[in-house]
């Protein structure tokens, strides 16, 4: 298994010689008898050969970071996810050739692995069992712990496929550590040994009146649904969502809560939102986004006389506050962009939102303005959560870079 | 992706309307009414296999949703019938990441270009 690991990382072969790191290395040494080998298609070749080398590997290089996002809606083809690789560049597809059903997405930097795939039960199991997907007999966070943390020492990993259309556990497909893994799904901070693996967390918590007018929007359409029937799906799961899934938030290092507007009475139709960006306090390479003055308690109408909103407009709040015991910072919008200089308004105001250039979050936003939330704070919010996540890896990677040593012992 | 802009002046992507920002209705397809609500039709499958997810999952959902409301009659916080909606639940993601994926490209495009002689990847014709 060594073996394989080194072909898949950063490796050079030379003829042995001292090693200029000398930490936290593999070292493998190969003899063979000088028949030649074919390469398998993909795999690694050349470990045939009559000499003796020596292939070295960085763990270095191999180190992924980890990020877990809590969320109830479905893997991977999450809005939060597209802005999230979009922001470290090119956009992630599901792997080619693989299972067509495969929950997996995969760009250049990062890779997004859905937890259902942790699924010990399949439809027809949880069945026999009565148990939901939301519960943790359902799952297998064993082998969720064994595989991240092979991942994130730079080991590929076989991972199961669980089939959503089939609602059975397909054949694995191999995934290779990347240089971000996103573990995403319903219980990504439920296991505590795989809470630790992670290098930072988000939990989406969506109000029951949001879910309720977005599953309306997403059922409607379905020959069978109707608003009873959307109605009573939520509520059967709650239980389940309330002992399970919901008790996450409170490990989490940031909190997108989506809240029905309060800028619109009686409002009830979930399109104009209010979002928070809740945000743990003294989280290592995690500096809180803010307004104006950091640590105090700003109410924020950005709206008047130089810039023009369209009703019902923009509310912006920002302050200290304390969450499950914790001390967080909370950035909330209320209302919705829908002009281009509204946003880059709002965006040359906030600070420590970690953009490499005046303007990144508008454009990032502009760049996906068909997703849904591009107009209010859920899409502000993600994309700034990506932003941050950027620069949590390049600090991450910076400090590996600089002291082996220390990183070998973190 | 789009150039870094110099401060003050960024430009929007090509085919943006410079006077609303982001269009309230983004009008694909077809649209058709139900309810009152606006609704988008799905892009058409173009392979087998991607029609048959469709059916699939709308069969699904339809007796999915009979079979719950049949179990939760007798005892609505009984097991079966969390169980019961949960597959609602589901079965009705399943069908809606379908649907989105199918606004792009024919989700089965990658695997038939590599397997183009299974059954799957058989051109759909109605």
């Amino acid at each position: 298994m060594a073996i394989c690991t080194s072909l898949y990382s950063t490796c050079s072969i030379s003829t042995p010689s001292k090693t200029h790191l000398g930490f936290h290395q593999k070292q493998v040494v190969f003899y063979s008898s000088g028949v030649k080998k074919t390469s398998k298609k993909g795999g690694g070749g050349g470990c045939g050969s009559s000499r003796p080398y020596v292939i070295t590997c960085t763990a270095s290089d191999s180190q992924t970071v980890v990020i877990g996002l809590a969320a109830d809606s479905g893997c991977g083809k999450s809005t939060f996810m597209r802005r999230l690789t979009s922001v470290f560049g090119g956009a992630a597809e599901p792997p080619r050739g693989g299972n067509p059903d495969s929950n997996t997405l995969i760009s250049d930097t990062t890779t997004v692995i859905c937890l259902d795939d942790y699924h010990s039960l399949d439809r027809t199991g949880r069945k026999e069992k009565g148990v939901t997907a939301l519960d943790p007999r359902a799952n297998n966070f064993d082998l969720m712990y064994e595989q991240v943390k092979a991942i994130k020492e730079g080991i590929p990993v076989e991972k199961p496929i669980y089939n959503h259309v089939s609602g059975l556990l397909d054949p694995p497909e191999l995934i290779k550590p990347p240089k971000i893994l996103v573990i995403e799904g319903l219980h990504p901070m439920y296991d505590s040994r795989v809470r630790d693996l992670l290098d930072f967390s988000i939990y989406l918590d969506i109000s029951n009146e949001v879910k309720f007018a977005w599953k309306i929007q997403r059922d409607m359409a379905e020959r069978g649904h109707s608003l009873e029937s959307i109605k009573a799906s939520i509520e059967a799961r709650k239980p389940d969502f309330d002992a399970y899934i919901d008790p996450q938030k409170q490990y989490a290092d940031a909190v997108i809560e989506v809240l029905p507007t309060q800028l619109i009475p009686g409002d009830n139709e979930g399109k104009v939102l209010r979002v928070r960006l809740i945000m743990k306090e003294g989280v290592e390479l995690f500096s809180p986004v803010y307004l104006f003055d950091e640590g105090s308690t700003i109410s924020w109408i950005p709206c008047g006389r130089k810039l023009t909103c369209s009703y019902p407009g923009i509310k912006f709040f920002y302050g200290p506050d304390a969450y499950f015991g914790h001390e967080v910072s909370v950035l909330e919008m209320d209302g919705q962009f829908d002009r281009l200089d509204e946003l880059i308004y709002v965006e040359s105001h906030l600070s420590n939102i970690s953009t490499k250039f005046y303007g990144e979050v508008t454009q990032q936003m502009l760049k996906h303005s068909d997703f849904p939330g591009s107009n209010n704070g859920t899409g502000l919010f993600q994309t700034i959560v990506g932003l941050k996540i950027r620069d949590l890896y390049e600090q991450i990677v910076d400090s590996r870079a600089k002291t082996p040593v220390e990183a070998a012992k973190a | 992706m789009a150039s870094i802009p110099t401060p003050g002046v960024i430009s929007p992507p090509l085919g943006f309307r410079s006077v609303a920002l982001f269009p309230m209705a983004v009008v694909r397809t077809h649209e058709k009414k139900k309810g009152g609500l606006s609704v988008k039709a799905m892009a058409v499958a173009k392979f087998k296999g991607t029609q048959r997810r469709e059916k699939q999952l709308t069969e699904m959902i339809e007796k999915k949703v009979t079979e719950a409301k049949e179990v939760c009659e007798g005892d609505a916080t009984s097991d079966e019938c969390r169980v019961a909606w949960d597959e609602v639940e589901e079965v009705s993601q399943a069908k809606a990441d379908l649907r989105l994926k199918m606004q792009k490209q024919d989700p089965l495009e990658s695997f038939c270009e590599e397997n183009p002689e299974t059954d799957e990847c058989r051109i759909y014709e109605d």
